[in-house]
């Protein structure tokens, strides 16, 4: 047997097993919840879990919830990308400041910023104020941090060629600067907008009137495991799917 | 130069990448059979893909050939022989988390040399390549031409009989290969080790070599061999001698059009893998 | 107007104290703030915080609160290395199980664990069994990838080099594999343990009967900025040291690397 038609097997070796894997859990699952006396309130049987999903999305009870969830990202990202794109920039502008900033900046960023939930709560209560408040603080830093990464950091090269060929401030920055410095940025901006999106959801699960992550702690403390099952899968299909699109507009607008 | 008997024994060796039919067949080299002499430095040169380097790793066990054998002292070779071949290879091999020193000793380690003999062999190794005050550097703390003598430090304290070479020099700049094949002549002078040394350097083969195996394009096989009868160590002042110019044309006229054949194949099919 | 020139060109060629003096400037905002312009119930500056921080210890159950959590924190991290190496050496040194297995692994990273807290919560109760379990969870998918990266990163010549000197697979994994996986394994433990904080605090923060997540909740309802900031700056400090130590281990084991 060939090289090539031994690694075609394993290939669908390695695929089976996690076919197999994946279809073994939830055989158990559904085994467990059925027959072997699991009870429903710590694990929901899966048929009931995807009536419930199907419920949820067909009466449109989700929507509320997902309309202040997203909305409250929406505000959040706003927010700590306009402001994190514009320092980030400032202090690129000279070598100096990157050197005095963003140590200081990367050395904010490796407190837990969810501590200061308690405090944004103490401030905004429990409105969408301190949601918007944590997702916009924690998605500030590795924005700024890209930012710096992408305008400081563009090779000599580059901006001496432009600058022996003439190049005004204005076309530096549109034309070397703003290009070399795009890809970078962007990264950060995918970092930040799931950042964005997880400190969101776990404030809401933490401290929250509104809001999926909200209902799902709702669903627990209610003992309807079943449907917050559903809800579960909800905002993890949610969420994979805000991060496909990220990362197919990031891999997009950075093929050049 | 010792005439006599057989240090490697390669009878109709020939290694084909993927099977006929495959879409990326490839016939690397094909069958060759060559006999080399205990003692002589044997260097293999020829165009990028004619199978040299290939054929190096199947006398040192790293490839199986496809047909053929390759015998060592009459054992047939099917895999590592760490007790009778040692490497030095073009890529940097040198472990990074280790010392020069480190890294000698880890050969031995490997081959089995008992732990007392590792701190003498080792030192006494990295002495003869020059390398006494940089035993305890790490190999990023070293230049190209450092971290191959330290390569070659730790093949020669495996005290082998034979020494397998792959383009050692080729990653370094033209100075440095100068003054490193210098010195590499006069330390395997010392020894009786039978070498064979992969280069892509006409001088380099002319300098160095007892005889030169030169390579067709690919699919490979030996043109010719070329026998340099040269006194060891060979002085620096043997490149400006006329037999010098006069072998180093010869291997120019065989090699040129097989590289030229080279370069077309490679423009038509892609780099190499 | 010299002496201006002077303070410029010091403070150019030191940028650390632009540094401090730039949090130094921060804190004074903050102080401001706090004191003039925000109500005190929802800001407290900086000078009352740091000398009301011995309150915030003499409350009573704050310093059994740091204990556990500090404890939480601990086991979770030993557990999650302890783990992460045993998934990820079998996972990133088998060609068949990092096929079959890493995808799997790669999902599971990804996915929001935050929308599970409540889960965890039902499984393992409000106690610090919960906590921990969270923390592991998020520690130990970092300490795997890099791990499987570690292991799965060796040049092949340096492979082809010791199978040629004639070692065994015991030899290459010990003497080769291993070492040169430490570097790999220690900017694992960091991720980790920024892993393991997050994952803590979270559950910490969501329910907490005598951990310090009973405490951020109390100061906060009785609208007690003062020992709520007190309270968030130790965590924050402890938080800073534990990642600093782990840091700085990945730089002292990571010396002979050159990327």
């Amino acid at each position: 047997m060939s090289a090539v038609s031994r690694e075609r097997r394993s290939k669908l070796a390695s695929r089976a097993i996690q076919v197999g894997f994946l279809a073994a859990l939830l055989a158990l699952w559904y085994l467990g919840t059925t027959f072997w006396g699991i009870s429903p309130l710590l694990l929901p049987n899966p048929v009931r879990v995807w009536a419930e999903l199907k419920d949820v999305i067909a009466t449109g009870e989700f929507l509320p919830d997902l309309k202040v969830t997203l909305g409250e990202l929406v505000v959040a990202f706003a927010i700590s990308s306009s402001s994190g794109i514009t320092l980030g920039y400032l202090i690129s502008r000279s070598p100096y400041l990157i050197r005095v900033f963003e140590p200081l900046v990367a050395g904010m960023y490796s407190v837990p910023i969810i501590l200061f939930l308690p405090l944004y709560v103490l401030f905004f209560g429990l409105g969408p104020g301190s949601k918007i408040a944590l997702g916009a603080t924690i998605s500030f830093f590795p924005i700024v941090l890209n930012t710096i990464a992408g305008f400081g950091y563009v090779e000599k090269i580059f901006v001496t060629a432009a600058r022996s060929m003439g190049a005004s401030d204005y076309q530096m920055f549109r034309y070397v600067l703003l290009p070399a410095a795009f890809p970078v940025i962007l990264t950060g901006l995918r970092i930040g907008f799931t950042i964005t999106l997880l400190a969101i959801l776990g404030s809401e699960t933490i401290a929250s009137l509104a809001g999926l992550g909200h209902r799902i702690v709702h669903l627990a403390e209610a003992m309807e495991t079943a449907r917050m099952f559903a809800y579960i899968a909800f905002v993890v299909a949610i969420a994979a799917t805000l991060n496909t699109i990220t990362s197919s507009i990031e891999r997009r607008a950075k093929r050049q | 130069m010792t005439t006599g008997d057989v240090a490697v024994h390669v009878k109709d060796v020939s290694h084909e990448f993927g099977e006929p039919g495959d879409a990326f067949h490839v016939q690397a080299l094909q069958k060759t059979t060559l006999d080399i002499r205990r003692g002589e430095l044997l260097c293999l040169i020829g165009p990028s893909g004619c199978g040299k380097s290939t054929l190096l790793n199947m006398i040192g066990g790293l490839l199986l050939p496809s047909s053929g054998t390759v015998e060592v002292g009459h054992k047939p070779v099917r895999g590592p022989l760490p007790h009778d071949i040692a490497f030095v290879f073009q890529e940097n091999a040198l472990f990074p988390w280790c010392t020069v020193l480190e890294n000698v000793k880890l050969g031995m380690v490997f081959q089995g040399v008992p732990k007392s003999e590792h701190d003498g062999r080792a030192r006494k190794s990295l002495e003869a390549v020059g390398l006494k005050d940089f035993m305890g550097h790490y190999p990023a703390q070293l230049s190209g031409g450092m971290r191959q003598r330290a390569a070659l430090a730790r093949a020669l304290s495996l005290e082998t009989g034979i020494l397998l070479m792959d383009e050692p020099f080729g990653a370094l700049d033209e100075q440095t290969r100068m003054i490193l094949g210098e010195d590499l002549s006069v330390l395997l002078s010392r020894t009786d080790k039978t070498i064979v040394f992969v280069t892509h350097s006409l001088g380099e083969a002319v300098f160095l070599a007892d005889r030169v195996a030169v390579f067709s394009a690919r699919p490979g096989y030996i043109k010719e061999i070329i026998e340099i009868d040269e006194p060891h160590p060979r002085k620096p002042g043997f490149v400006t001698t006329e037999k010098f110019a006069k072998l180093r044309n010869t291997l120019y006229g065989l090699l040129h059009e097989e590289i030229r054949k080279a370069v077309a194949q490679t423009a038509m099919t892609g780099p190499l893998t | 107007m010299s002496a201006l020139r002077d303070i410029q060109r010091f403070l150019y060629r030191r940028p650390g104290v632009t540094r401090l003096l730039v949090v130094i400037a921060l804190l004074l905002f903050w102080e401001a703030a706090a004191r003039w312009w925000v109500d005190p119930m929802f800001l407290s500056p900086p000078s009352k915080v740091f000398s009301s921080l011995d309150s915030v210890f003499n409350t009573r159950g704050v310093p059994k609160a740091l204990q556990i959590t500090f404890y939480e924190l601990a086991v979770a991290f030993v557990l999650s290395v302890v783990i992460g190496m045993v998934v990820g050496l079998a996972v990133g040194l088998s060609r068949f199980s990092h096929r079959s297995f890493m995808p799997i692994i790669l999902l599971l990273y990804g996915t929001p664990q935050i929308t599970i807290l409540p889960l965890f919560i039902l499984y393992f109760g409000i106690g610090p069994p919960s906590k921990i379990a969270f923390g592991v969870s998020h520690g130990i998918f970092p300490i795997i990838v890099t791990i499987v990266a570690g292991v799965q990163n060796i040049k092949p010549i340096l492979m082809t080099a010791a199978r040629s000197m004639g070692a065994s697979r015991w030899q290459i994994f010990r003497w080769v594999i291993f070492p040169h996986m430490i570097p790999s394994f220690f900017a694992g433990m960091r991720l980790g343990m920024t892993g393991v904080l997050l994952g803590v605090l979270l559950a910490e923060l969501y329910v907490s009967t005598a951990g310090i997540g009973y405490f951020t909740t109390l100061f906060t309802q009785n609208f007690d900025p003062t020992k709520l900031l007190g309270l968030i700056s130790i965590l924050a400090a402890m938080a800073i040291i534990l990642n600093e130590i782990v840091r700085r281990a990945e730089v002292y084991f990571g010396r002979w690397r050159t990327d």
